[in-house]
């Protein structure tokens, strides 16, 4: 990546508590939402249970493991994307249940095709900071 | 005749769409407002109930609707926040049905006006920094080319309907008056095929533009239109759902809300697809037109694009399809977007849609469609049946 390229850090904890999901990132885990009444996990973190409607939620690691449900190729500019054209952006469903959107890394985007294992990988917002990404399997 | 039929449509106005205008969604209110009050014969002071639809470009402003009563000297007694985009006209005629039956209001408008080519202040916050912008997905077009790419994965899905879906929606607009400049020439295959892929299938030529403009809708009860002596339509049906599939992590994407709400909608009215004259659908994108016509019946499950391309879709053919060029073809003025498919509706129903006058206008199906969110379809999907 060259250092021209942008890629902004949010601010966690502003709309929920995502500090779990930001420090697991850095020690290269990831880790999601997860419901403790109902075992099930959902993304993006919500402020109650999307199952329930409780709070009885907790974040737990997943395997990153998981296949492509849906895929695209951003090829418009736009925050965040400078350099990074052509843009493999999919929907992963995982293999806990749970989808995610994120990029596919190390393979031309024209070869990401739906039903692709993927596994997890790391790709780095700016100042080093580690994002999830994919990886095709 | 059931005693919830009883309120109409009894007027209606839309300015011009305009790209980078210049002008505030005061502005364009004002001009729709003016327009309807000074054909409809309504002096302003006899309106009694307002509905405005949250524009993107006032939206940092939580007291919009407040400011919008003030700006057009209004003492509305019943007052309601059209949140619902897309939605917010056909939501918001819905909605003001209920009040004039409840006793709330006698005479509302439902106004939608923005201008986002001129100001965007919004700013939709939520999980959109963390989740959504690093990964790349900024705006609507990549959640488009996701949805698409599952349902042509699942059902396939042809370039050539969704170019005949924009072609004939290009044709239509080339009649109103009031689309945007720039779509007034006709659109060829070859034009649509060759246009610029944004996000994997999705082209450019299948998305609208942001623009800005206004409309505006008169309801009422039919009595009152009546006295008056002005023309009418009775929506006969409405529906709506907001996030679909909401409590579930992994639901089909390629089934939206109007799988919900469509057989809803038919029983209310009493009709089935093959009773819809003309069908006005919410179009941000063309693949969201041809799932509505699977949705809505008007072809079986995963068949939209050979029903596209075996169908006369013109105002002259089997089932009209947005007779004004829709929001593709006529241009998306913010989220004053689901009145302009409502009001060329109305206006076909009224007879005034003068060289695309559809021949036998006695019932429209317009929906609304409101909000992307993450990684599925659409936030609202909202129809309403009209009857003439």
């Amino acid at each position: 990546m060259s250092d021209a390229v942008r890629r902004p850090v949010p601010k966690p904890d502003v709309y929920v508590s995502t500090k779990p999901f930001w420090e697991g990132a850095q020690a290269r885990r990831l880790v999601l939402q997860f419901c403790k009444d109902t075992n099930r996990f959902q993304h993006f973190p919500r402020p109650v249970s999307i199952y329930t409607g409780s709070r009885n939620l907790e974040w737990r690691e997943v395997s990153g493991k998981g296949q492509v449900y849906a895929c695209t190729i951003v090829r418009v500019l736009g925050p965040g994307v400078e350099g990074r054209l052509p843009l493999s952006v999919v929907t992963v469903e995982l293999d806990e249940g749970v989808r995610m959107i994120a990029n596919i890394i190390g393979s031309d985007p024209e070869e990401v095709k739906i039903g692709h294992r993927v596994a997890l990988a790391w790709d780095q917002l700016d100042g080093d900071i580690l994002y999830p990404a994919f990886k095709l399997a | 005749m059931s005693a919830r039929s009883n309120i109409v449509i009894a007027g209606y106005s839309e300015t011009k769409v305009v790209f980078r205008s210049g002008r505030s969604a005061y502005d364009f209110a004002g001009e729709a407002f003016a327009s309807l009050l000074e054909h409809t014969g309504v002096a302003k002071d006899e309106v009694d109930g307002l509905s405005v639809t949250l524009a993107l470009s006032e939206a940092s402003n939580p007291f919009f609707t407040v400011y919008m009563a003030d700006a057009l000297g209004l003492t509305p007694r019943w007052l309601n926040a059209g949140a619902i985009g897309g939605c917010s006209a056909t939501g918001g005629v819905a909605r003001a049905a209920s009040a004039i039956r409840d006793g709330m209001c006698r005479i509302a408008v439902v106004l939608s006006s923005d201008a986002p080519s001129t100001a965007w202040r919004s700013n939709y916050g939520a999980y959109r920094s963390e989740f959504q912008d690093p990964p790349g997905v900024q705006g609507p077009p990549a959640t488009f080319g996701l949805l698409m790419s599952r349902y042509k994965h699942q059902y396939g899905l042809s370039s050539e309907a969704l170019g005949k879906i924009a072609i004939t929606q290009r044709q239509h607009a080339l009649t109103n008056v009031n689309a945007l400049d720039k779509f007034k020439k006709p659109l060829t295959m070859d034009e649509y095929m060759n246009s610029r892929i944004i996000a994997d299938p999705l082209r450019i030529l299948d998305c609208v533009m942001f623009c800005d403009g206004a409309n505006a809708f008169l309801v009422m009860s039919e009595e009152d239109a009546l006295t008056r002596g002005l023309k009418m339509v009775r929506p006969k049906a409405y529906a709506e759902v907001t996030n679909y599939a909401g409590s579930e992590s992994c639901p089909d994407i390629t089934e939206s809300g109007f799988w919900m709400i469509a057989p809803e909608l038919y029983r209310k009215a009493g009709l089935g697809p093959e009773d819809i004259k003309m069908f006005q659908p919410y179009d941000d994108f063309t693949i969201a037109v041809l799932m509505q016509m699977e949705a809505f019946g008007f072809c079986g499950r995963g068949q939209g694009s050979r029903y596209v391309l075996d169908t006369d879709l013109s105002y002259q053919g089997m089932l009209p399809l947005n007779t004004g060029g829709g929001q593709i073809s006529a241009g998306q003025p913010g989220l004053a977007s689901g009145g302009l498919n409502l009001a060329e509706a109305v206006r076909q129903m009224f007879g005034e849609a003068g060289a695309r006058q559809v021949q036998d206008p006695r019932t429209a199906l317009v929906t609304g469609i409101g909000v992307i969110p993450y990684g599925r379809n659409w936030g609202t999907s909202a129809a309403m049946i009209l009857e003439a």
